[in-house]
């Protein structure tokens, strides 16, 4: 390739793991073109973020630089002074973070975040500097820019807070920009906005960029080139488009596949429903005022009315905070409601007393969103598993009880000896599947999947998915799906409903509101769903 | 926030309340009057008129809770504890078992009692921040773990050897101040540099050994790669970036000391001889004076209340994300 | 023989037990075993444990307590055998009768004369002020301006002794643990210059005072051993009084939420409230007056002593839960929510289970971390509260009461610096130790100290 017309050029760079003399990036080349976005894609410890850190010379302490150059123009930056260093990021290489939360000083205004890389970098002050930041922030698409200017981090919402991360990454006009997994925190409909405001600067300022994601859907909707990194080393690199044409590695291939195919659709079912949700709301109390009385209330779920067939799938889509978590919640009985009606079975389920509650806790059960959080550390896998059917009275015999787990782990796919175990041992996929098998134990009708996937790397994500709706095949079990992310509903849900500020803004089966929906936000949500189809 | 002070204040009505009841149930029902009697007289003159007297001398001679021989309101005023307890909620302290105005010793006292802990608590939370920062700029080097080790040696050195330690090289061999003493005035300050230097030293492990955590704990937070990210230097990053953040749970934590600095150092003050209220404790609590130590209490735990609320009041300040209601 | 059990011996006995059955059930659980081995991969951690070991090693044995049996009086041939009044500990017994030695009062580390001036006779009978001689120190000498040339005599066969402790301490451990991978080595160099210290102590003991005596003439280096057993047991007792209550109020209070809490907040903003020292001494005089006024409760001096020394215990137990309590409380809290016991939720599991098998082994970091040091805490407070008036008993050996009584020697010319660097040496070396070793403990537990290289 010729290196002359590179931007940056990443040159046979291998990063170490200090304590161990472990090779984490291993020989990667990496050449980064102006107004280019080049997409480094991989999973979960690829090495990914390694590799932009390391180009930034920013690693952690426990990690150092074992070989490379990294040349722009003909400076090698591995081999510059760290003073001189200084003066090169910020000005001509600048990062942008996956939370952008956490990733802006909490105790300083917009405006002196922003401001400072002027600072370090140009003669600008006073009211030359005011302006050269209003400019900019009003580049990135902040409404209103003198007045945002003056507040702190927390006063922004998410997507606002990224551009102000853009921003500051762009002051003194970098030829090229890195970016962690810049939309990864983010909700889809915004994820969609900042993806287009990156490509838009990237065009517009002759800007190469270096766009590390682990979601194919991000690398299809924006980035020019793109390389594979499996295990620390680039496995493949190829044009976007040649790409998805035709992936030369096996391992690239299942990342593609694993994107959910858009046009197949599961039909809806008929049945007779299992449970019926009327009118639901649930109330947080807001207190305030001298006395702490209740002042407010937060309506996390207004109102929402559902129904759950036997065997069936209902996808709740919404996004953060619109209160779909809640309503699982409400259906466990983990959440009190404040008024309507929830129907198990034809039982009126709400309110039940502690005794009275427990049959139903056999019947309803749950796999929650964070795998790791969702066990106890201190207690081995086949004790985690077994709890439900001791505190049930599934099982009472503690030899049953063993067979039982055996057969369980038998079920999710997990060597038999994960029983004797622990959580930590297992990585996510493995220990998703445990919660998997914790549900199955107490053989309930109805399932609260909340958000099981979202933790999990996209190519276990398919083999979970795969597992659920076998088990449902096999079990008949119903399942509430929570989730954010549209695009894995199709091949999953009978029906979907769409979730917005504690309402149910549109139900229906999946064909009718992926293929025709009818409420804009529903339009919207998936108009920002990246695509691997298009 | 005003509203929040208010309730803050409100809250502190109960605390109050179990405060006094504990101290009272402490000092009268576990402990009654009549022993009182005894363990003040001394066991050689103990009769019953002994203690009757002296119970009536010092106002001991009325039910505890519930005078039953009295009409009227004064059934519940005409008590130990009403005459005892509930006159410190108007900061009425009485009269100390030796019989002085507790009220005019406790403001006499409380001058000198600032004027060493006071210039100890500050010049200590300089003295601390600008060692931890000096410890931080060299972290995960050697000089930062032989640091680290030194701070904890100091922290395991009882606080009577630096007292002890800084009279007899200070004060006695190289007889640069006197041991000990006080004076109002303008040679005060004789007096005072031993006191608040020994408060200082003996501070430094603890403290920066604290704040090099809380540094790095700053370290370690994403902003921090941003600011490097933007091009600052080390030095930037730690003084534009760490040492803010950081300020907030240093300004928290020593900010609910502040109220409690009135009430003195018992030790130094004892051992440097400064007639403050650390020393008048100490004294009340050798002479069993139980009048003086229930005042103290009191006043204790009106301090510290207060600087509970200071606390939350300095957080809003100083954290922009932080809002009381 | 006759054994004698003080309460605080059988206190003692029952937490060690108490302590090596926690460790050993702890043990079962794997992260917690690596923690553990990340804490003792430290040379400093070995050393730091071995030197705490030493200590709590020391106060066993000196609570092992009997009344030596006398020798039958002449001429009396009765079945009947009586009992020394004095109790005396295993640890006197195996220092030699360091504590027997008594001089007049004051003496420097190895001086053959007293420290003051007293009216003596010389051989002509005329009366003379001078300083003495010592009863015991340096009494097989006939030459004074020998007494160095005869201290390092006597340490070679004492070192040497000591070497052949070290030895057949040390080498069982090296078969048993040839295959570790921890740095014992580090534990054996300490054990090995602890046995020699020991051991040449206690042998140079006989014919010197090697740390002086104090004004009542007692052995200096004597108190100091004595007053181990004081400082172990202050910090270690406290701490498990204090620990039950922390953890029960605690993890109700973040579990239960509502009342609970609000109660057991408001119990422990009160009492955090209270100046503790003014509580502290408040107590601790009531107790006082209480053991004044019923003198047939405590038939001796000793059972006095004790009583009062438990009584602290039990004090500083008391008044110090709330921080711990705080801490269990806002974990609690977290872990309330995590997914795990949500699901538990989901589960049926009841109250009480999800306590005892959820909640509470995942708290057991923060004891663990507030035990190793609040231990040290304790054993510097002790020294403060002895000074005060209201520690220990003056009767009981401890630091404390050694710095309270020579605090102002150091002004007297000469000064008599040497009590009091006893007193330090010894509480220094344990408290050092213990923080050490709490610092190593915090990083391996804490979740918050365990940062590694971020993930890719």
């Amino acid at each position: 390739m010729n290196t002359e017309a590179d931007t940056l050029t990443l040159e046979g760079l291998s990063v170490i793991l200090t304590e161990t003399a472990e090779a984490l990036v291993k020989d990667v080349a990496i050449h980064l073109r102006a107004g280019e976005i080049f997409a480094l894609v991989g999973e979960s410890g690829s090495g990914k973020s390694i590799t932009s850190l390391a180009g930034m010379r920013l690693l952690p302490e426990a990690l150092h630089i074992g070989s490379g150059r990294a040349l722009m123009g003909a400076t090698d930056l591995f081999a510059l002074p760290e003073a001189r260093m200084q003066t090169i990021r910020g000005r001509r290489m600048a990062m942008i973070f996956q939370n952008p939360m956490s990733a802006l000083n909490p105790v300083k205004t917009v405006f002196r975040q922003v401001a400072e890389t002027l600072r370090l970098h140009t003669k600008l002050r006073g009211a030359a500097l005011r302006d050269r930041v209003t400019s900019l922030l009003e580049e990135v698409g902040i409404p209103d820019p003198r007045q945002r200017m003056d507040f702190y981090p927390h006063q922004l919402s998410g997507g606002q807070q990224q551009r102000i991360m853009i921003a500051m990454a762009l002051a003194c006009e970098p030829e090229v920009l890195i970016a962690d997994e810049p939309t990864t925190a983010l909700d889809v409909t915004i994820q969609k906005q900042v993806l287009e405001l990156i490509q838009k600067l990237a065009r517009s300022r002759r800007l190469a960029v270096l766009l590390i994601t682990h979601d194919m859907g991000v690398v299809r909707q924006s980035a020019d080139r793109v390389g594979v990194m499996y295990r620390g080393r680039i496995i493949e690199e190829a044009s976007v488009a040649a790409f998805f044409a035709a992936p030369k590695e096996a391992y690239s291939r299942r990342l593609i596949d694993a994107l959910p195919r858009q046009d197949t659709y599961r039909a809806p079912i008929q049945a007779p429903p299992l449970l019926s949700v009327t009118e639901l709301r649930v109330h947080f109390p807001v207190r305030g005022g001298l006395l702490r009385r209740v002042q407010d209330v937060t309506r996390a779920v207004n109102g929402v009315s559902l129904t759950l067939a036997r065997g069936e799938t209902f996808a709740l889509v919404g996004e953060s905070g619109s209160g779909k978590s809640t309503l699982g919640r409400a259906i466990l009985g983990l959440e009190h409601a404040s008024s309507g009606e929830i129907h198990f079975d034809g039982t009126r389920i709400d309110g039940l007393a502690h005794k009275a509650r427990q049959a139903y806790r056999r019947r309803i059960q749950v796999i929650f969103q964070n795998p790791y959080s969702s066990m106890n550390p201190r207690m081995a896998i086949g004790a985690i598993i077994a709890e439900g059917m001791l505190s049930l009275g599934v099982e009472t015999s503690e030899h049953r009880r063993e067979a039982r787990v055996a057969s369980l782990l038998e079920r999710v796919r997990l060597p038999a000896d994960c029983a004797r175990r622990y959580p930590h041992e297992l990585s996510g996929g493995q220990l998703q599947r445990v919660a998997i098998a914790r549900a199955l134990a107490v053989e309930p009708e109805l399932i609260i999947c909340d958000e099981p996937t979202s933790a999990l790397d996209v190519s276990i994500r398919a083999d979970v998915l795969d597992l659920l709706a076998e088990l449902q095949r096999e079990d008949d079990v119903a399942m509430l799906f929570i989730t954010h992310d549209l695009s894995i509903v199709p091949g999953l849900a009978h029906r979907v409903g769409v979730m917005r500020n504690g309402e149910l803004v549109e139900t229906g089966s999946t064909e009718q509101i992926l293929g025709a929906p009818e409420h804009p936000y529903t339009q919207a949500l998936l108009a920002a769903v990246p695509r691997a189809g298009d | 926030m005003f509203a929040y002070i208010i309730r803050r204040l409100l809250y502190a009505i109960p605390i109050l309340i179990g405060v006094n009841l504990l101290t009272f149930v402490l000092f009268f029902v576990v402990n009654s009057p009549d022993d009182m009697a005894v363990s003040q007289l001394g066991a050689k003159y103990v009769t019953p008129e002994a203690i009757e007297n002296w119970k009536a001398k010092n106002g001991y001679d009325k039910p505890l809770f519930y005078n039953a021989g009295a009409d009227g309101l004064e059934t519940v005023t005409e008590t130990i504890f009403f005459a005892k307890s509930v006159r410190l909620f108007a900061f009425d302290f009485g009269r100390s078992e030796s019989g002085r105005d507790i009220s005019t010793d406790v403001r006499r006292r409380m001058g000198p009692s600032l004027a060493v802990v006071l210039p100890t608590f500050l010049v200590g939370i300089g003295v601390n921040i600008c060692v931890a920062l000096m410890v931080v700029m060299f972290h995960a080097s050697r000089l930062d773990r032989a640091a680290v080790i030194v701070f904890v040696a100091l922290m395991s050195i009882s606080y009577l050897f630096y007292i002890i330690g800084g009279q007899y090289l200070v004060a006695k061999t190289w007889r640069l101040v006197p041991i000990s003493g006080f004076l109002s005035g303008a040679e005060v300050w004789k007096f005072l540099l031993l006191p608040v230097l020994v408060g200082v030293v003996a501070g430094i492990g603890a403290g920066a050994r604290w704040y090099r955590t809380l540094f790095l704990e700053e370290a370690n937070q994403d902003y921090v790669r941003t600011a490097r990210a933007k091009g600052c230097s080390e030095l930037a990053v730690l003084f534009r970036h760490i040492l803010p953040n950081a300020l907030i749970p240093i300004l928290t934590g020593v900010v609910v000391l502040v109220p409690m600095l009135f009430m003195g150092s018992l030790l130094i003050e004892s051992f440097f001889g400064i007639p403050g209220l650390g020393s008048y404790m100490l004294d009340a609590i050798n002479a069993q004076d139980f009048a003086i130590v229930r005042s103290m209490v009191f006043i204790g735990s009106i301090l510290y209340i207060v600087g509970l609320i200071l606390t939350d009041i300095s957080y809003t300040w100083a954290d922009p994300r932080v809002r009381l209601s | 023989m006759k054994p004698v059990i003080l309460w605080s011996d059988a206190l003692i006995f029952l937490l060690v037990a108490a302590l090596v059955l926690f460790f050993w059930r702890l043990r079962r659980d794997p992260q917690t075993r690596d923690r553990w081995r990340q804490v003792f991969a430290s040379r400093l951690g070995m050393a730091a444990f071995t030197v705490i070991l030493a200590y709590v090693g020391v106060a066993l044995l000196d609570s092992l307590h009997f009344r030596r049996a006398l020798p039958p009086p002449d001429g009396v041939s009765t079945g009947e055998v009586f009992y020394d009044n004095q109790v005396s500990s295993v640890l006197d017994t195996l220092t030699a009768g360091m504590g027997e030695r008594f001089e007049r009062t004051y003496s420097a580390p190895f001086a053959l004369r007293s420290f003051e001036k007293q009216t003596l006779k010389d051989e002509a009978g005329n009366t003379v002020r001078d300083f003495p001689p010592l009863r015991h120190a340096g009494a097989q000498l006939a030459d004074p301006t020998e007494k160095w040339a005869d201290v390092v005599r006597r340490s070679a066969p004492a070192l040497g002794g000591g070497l052949a402790l070290a030895v057949l301490l040390i080498l069982p451990q090296w078969w048993l643990l040839r295959g570790s991978s921890l740095p014992w080595a580090s534990s054996w160099l300490v054990q090995g210059i602890l046995a020699c210290t020991a051991v040449w102590l206690v042998s140079i003991s006989r014919h010197y005072h090697v740390l002086g005596t104090d004004l009542g003439g007692a052995d200096v280096l004597y108190q100091s051993l004595k007053g181990v057993r004081t400082g172990v047991l202050i910090g270690a007792l406290s701490t498990l009084i204090m620990l039950p209550i922390a953890v029960t109020l605690g993890v109700c209070a973040g579990y239960f939420k509502g009342w609970v809490d609000d109660a057991v907040q408001y119990l422990y903003t009160t009492l955090s409230s209270i100046p503790g020292i003014l509580l502290i001494a408040a107590a601790v005089l009531l107790f006082q007056v209480y053991i004044d006024l019923n003198p047939d409760a405590f038939p001796t001096g000793l059972e006095k002593a004790d009583a009062k020394f438990i009584a602290l215990c039990f004090i500083l137990g008391v008044t110090s839960w709330s921080t711990l309590c705080r801490l269990i409380r806002a974990e609690t809290l977290k872990i309330s929510q995590l997914g795990y016991v949500q699901a538990a939720h989901a589960f049926g599991v009841s109250h009480g289970r999800i306590l005892l098998r959820h909640i509470l082994p995942n708290t057991v970091h923060i004891i663990l971390i507030t035990f190793v040091l609040d231990f040290s805490a304790l054993v510097l407070a002790e020294a403060v509260l002895s000074y005060i008036g209201v520690g220990v008993d003056p009767s009981m050996g401890s630091w404390g009461n050694m710095i309270n009584g020579a605090r102002s020697e150091l002004s007297r010319e000469p000064a008599i610096w040497w009590t009091l660097s006893g007193a330090f040496l010894f509480m220094f070396l344990l408290v050092l130790s213990a923080n050490l070793f709490a610092d190593l403990v915090r990083d391996a537990f804490d979740p918050r100290t365990r940062l590694g290289p971020e993930a890719a």
